[in-house]
């Protein structure tokens, strides 16, 4: 009897305790900026068989790392790292490109995130994605005289990939205008307008009207390249519009 | 059928290897030995006299190293073997295990059902054929071994121990089955230490002592030499 | 042919009906199912986590099931002395070996096809990216297990169940890194090295090479003539180790 009473409480005392270490600890453990990420070529060597559910893996734990210390301290340290490892075992994981390259930008790291939608336009060139947003980060976070061009033919890029958005040429024209090549601004806005629905001819019109010099001579001479890259008819109805209130 | 004879073994002899060092070990030492057709034969000894083995070495389930061995019968689908303590397929129920076996000898459909049928009603389980073996009793178990060593009307039948774990019910059974296969023309071979049954149902007996059969005869000879098989049986064994 | 069909259908009631199989594979439907949750933290991939974990748990249970149901097939007969009642009859040792693995497949058919069906219905429910590929991963991983329970049978013919099913785990892990040792073979400068690479390459079975989980979330274009040889590759495979296994089994004594 008191050999079971004795054993009662030994377990009864184990089991306190394991609950108040258990209650006792910190919820959750602190976040570290930097965690360790393995090399790809490591994954890489392993089997094919599993490298898409270890890029997942890795994935998810690289959500949860932006999660934690986007908000916080802001430290993102081993983001480069996490993306590069999730993209080079799954190449044509999509939102790990997109979302690592929004993540990117937060961490500090443009390059990091403009060498990596390169890269994912390299494997899927048919994902207008990958070049609009490589147009789109140039053009918020780039340096430089050139980086209006430099963003343009990234959308133009984009544009040029069947079923892309119709913003895209928009996009692209302003942004040729903007860095100074009018002529090439110029046909972009005949392509817009030339898409034939009400919205486009009116965008394309006004960024053309834009970049048009004020002289009805010089303005004459600019738009005649448009000659020959549409049908007669629409030709006409476009310059009608551009030389509005011109005799 | 008509057979020379329904077992005969001559000089044989098995050693097998064990521990780690893989030290030989002579268990049958030249054992001769011969079964009549329609014989009731006992193959009697002390624990560890060979006669598990030589069984065995009869149904190829080890080989011999040295004698012969000549099963009577075109082969083992002609025989029929209850191993000591069986131990039968936990899930499978009663009716299921002696299908397998009648399958394992080309019975098929209604003839295969019809012997199930008529073999679990002979051993006394047609109540419990859909019950899982894993919940057979001891006794259920050694009748449903007995079953399935009588799927195939064996010309031979080889019983190690098939008393074992039988009620005194069960066990009348088991005999009328014994002598049912005798009447026959059956042949049958058993192991027993119980030698009031050898006593009660064997025409021919053998006596097995490390490795060797040392008396071969009729039970009536026996019984010549001592008033009763135990006492003839202590005497050829300590002898 | 009557005794392969008797020891087959004999083997997948004996397995199906095993309640720590049963466990096994409720477990496994869980872990599969445990892809919602990954899913809801994925930001949108929720359809990918759910198809490439789904898988992973498919592949890990099922491999599982395979190597220790298989390592214990031949084994529990010889442990409970059931060989006794079946080589007292007409078999043929050969197809005994035979109807335990093909009884074992029937089984693993069942297991995989189970949590199979399970994972592309859930995907289809909650993703709606279920396609046939999805599927033809799961037969591919079934295909793998045939080879590895292949091996685990000849294991089992030779030492314990449990040695024969820690084995089969190795050969399964090592299938899966078979072009390192391919590479390995490449590397080495001492000739001796270079020839026992070489036999380990051929001697173990190439697993990745049929995997196409990859395929199912998009990551790997399917090339179905590659795929067809590296299968025929493996079932060629299962029949030598079916093989060695039966003649190993033949000098057996009990």
């Amino acid at each position: 009897m008191i050999r079971r009473l004795f054993a009662i409480i030994v377990v009864m005392a184990c089991a306190a305790g394991v609950v108040a270490y258990q209650v006792a600890r910190p919820a959750k453990a602190p976040a570290t900026p930097r965690v360790f990420v393995p090399s790809p070529r490591f994954f890489l060597d392993f089997s094919p068989s599993f490298r898409t559910s270890i890029a997942d893996a890795y994935y998810l734990q690289m959500v949860q790392y932006y999660g934690e210390h986007a908000k916080s301290d802001g430290r993102l340290d081993s983001l480069p790292q996490m993306v590069d490892l999730v993209t080079r075992l799954s190449p044509h994981f999509a939102r790990a490109y997109l979302f690592g390259a929004f993540a990117l930008i937060d961490a500090g790291r443009p390059d990091v995130s403009y060498m990596i939608l390169q890269r994912a336009f390299k494997v899927d060139p048919n994902d207008y994605r990958y070049p609009s947003y490589l147009g789109f980060f140039v053009y918020h976070y780039g340096k430089g005289k050139t980086k209006d061009l430099v963003a343009a033919r990234w959308y133009q890029k984009a544009a040029s990939v069947p079923g892309s958005p119709t913003y895209l040429p928009r996009l692209a024209a302003a942004l040729l205008g903007k860095g100074g090549e009018t002529e090439k601004a110029i046909l972009m806005w005949g392509q817009v307008y030339g898409a034939g629905d009400k919205y486009s001819r009116q965008k394309a019109v006004a960024g053309i009207d834009r970049i048009l010099p004020a002289d009805k001579a010089a303005r004459m001479k600019a738009v005649a390249p448009l000659y020959g890259t549409m049908p007669k008819a629409e030709f006409d109805a476009l310059i009608a519009e551009l030389f509005k209130g011109y005799k | 059928m008509t057979l020379a004879t329904a077992l005969s073994v001559r000089g044989l002899h098995k050693t097998v290897h064990v521990g780690f060092r893989r030290r030989p070990v002579e268990i049958l030492k030249g054992v001769d030995l011969a079964v009549e057709p329609n014989d009731v034969f006992g193959l009697l000894g002390p624990n560890g006299a060979g006669k598990t083995t030589t069984v065995k070495v009869a149904l190829g389930l080890m080989r011999a190293s040295s004698g012969s061995v000549d099963l009577g019968v075109p082969g083992l689908s002609h025989v029929g073997y209850l191993p000591e303590n069986p131990y039968f397929y936990d899930y499978l129920s009663g009716r299921e295990f002696l299908g397998f076996c009648a399958r394992l000898f080309g019975l098929d459909g209604d003839a295969r059902h019809e012997r199930v049928e008529q073999l679990l009603r002979d051993v006394g389980l047609d109540d419990a054929a859909a019950t899982h073996l894993h919940k057979y009793s001891k006794g259920m178990l050694q009748r449903i071994g007995i079953a399935q060593a009588l799927v195939n009307d064996p010309e031979l039948l080889l019983l190690d121990e098939p008393m074992t774990g039988l009620d005194p019910v069960g066990r009348v059974e088991v005999k009328r089955i014994i002598e049912g296969l005798h009447e026959r023309g059956k042949t049958v071979m058993f192991n027993s230490h119980i030698l009031g049954d050898v006593h009660e149902l064997c025409t021919r007996i053998a006596i097995m002592r490390t490795g060797r059969v040392v008396w071969q005869g009729s039970v009536d000879e026996a019984l010549a030499e001592s008033a009763t098989l135990e006492d003839f049986f202590m005497k050829v064994v300590t002898a | 042919m009557n005794q392969v069909v008797a020891v087959t259908i004999n083997t997948f009631k004996e397995t199906i009906r095993d309640r720590v199989l049963a466990v096994i594979v409720v477990f496994a439907l869980l872990m599969i199912a445990g892809g919602l949750w990954l899913g809801s933290i994925s930001l949108g991939e929720q359809g990918r986590m759910m198809k490439d974990f789904g898988l992973v748990a498919l592949t890990v249970f099922g491999l599982i099931v395979a190597v220790f149901v298989a390592a214990g097939l031949v084994h529990k007969e010889v442990e409970k002395r059931t060989v006794f009642i079946l080589f007292s009859k007409p078999v043929s040792r050969t197809a005994f070996i035979a109807g335990k693995f093909v009884g074992l497949c029937g089984t693993m058919a069942v297991v995989i096809a189970g949590m199979g069906l399970f994972l592309f219905v859930l995907v289809w429910i909650v993703a709606g990216q279920a396609s046939g590929t999805l599927l033809l991963a799961v037969v591919m991983i079934y295909v793998q297990l045939l080879a590895v329970m292949a091996v685990t049978i000849l294991f089992s013919t030779l030492g314990s169940a449990i040695l024969a099913a820690v084995l089969g785990i190795c050969v399964f892990v090592a299938g899966q890194l078979s072009h390192n040792v391919l590479a390995l073979t490449r590397l080495g400068k001492n000739p001796l090295t270079e020839v026992l690479s070489w036999v380990i390459y051929v001697v173990i079975p190439n697993l990745s090479a049929v995997d196409i989980k990859a395929g199912a979330v998009g990551e790997q274009t399917l090339a179905w003539a590659q795929i067809g040889l590296w299968v025929a590759y493996l079932l060629a495979y299962l029949v030598v180790a079916l093989a060695l296994a039966a003649v190993i089994f033949r000098r057996k004594e009990f």
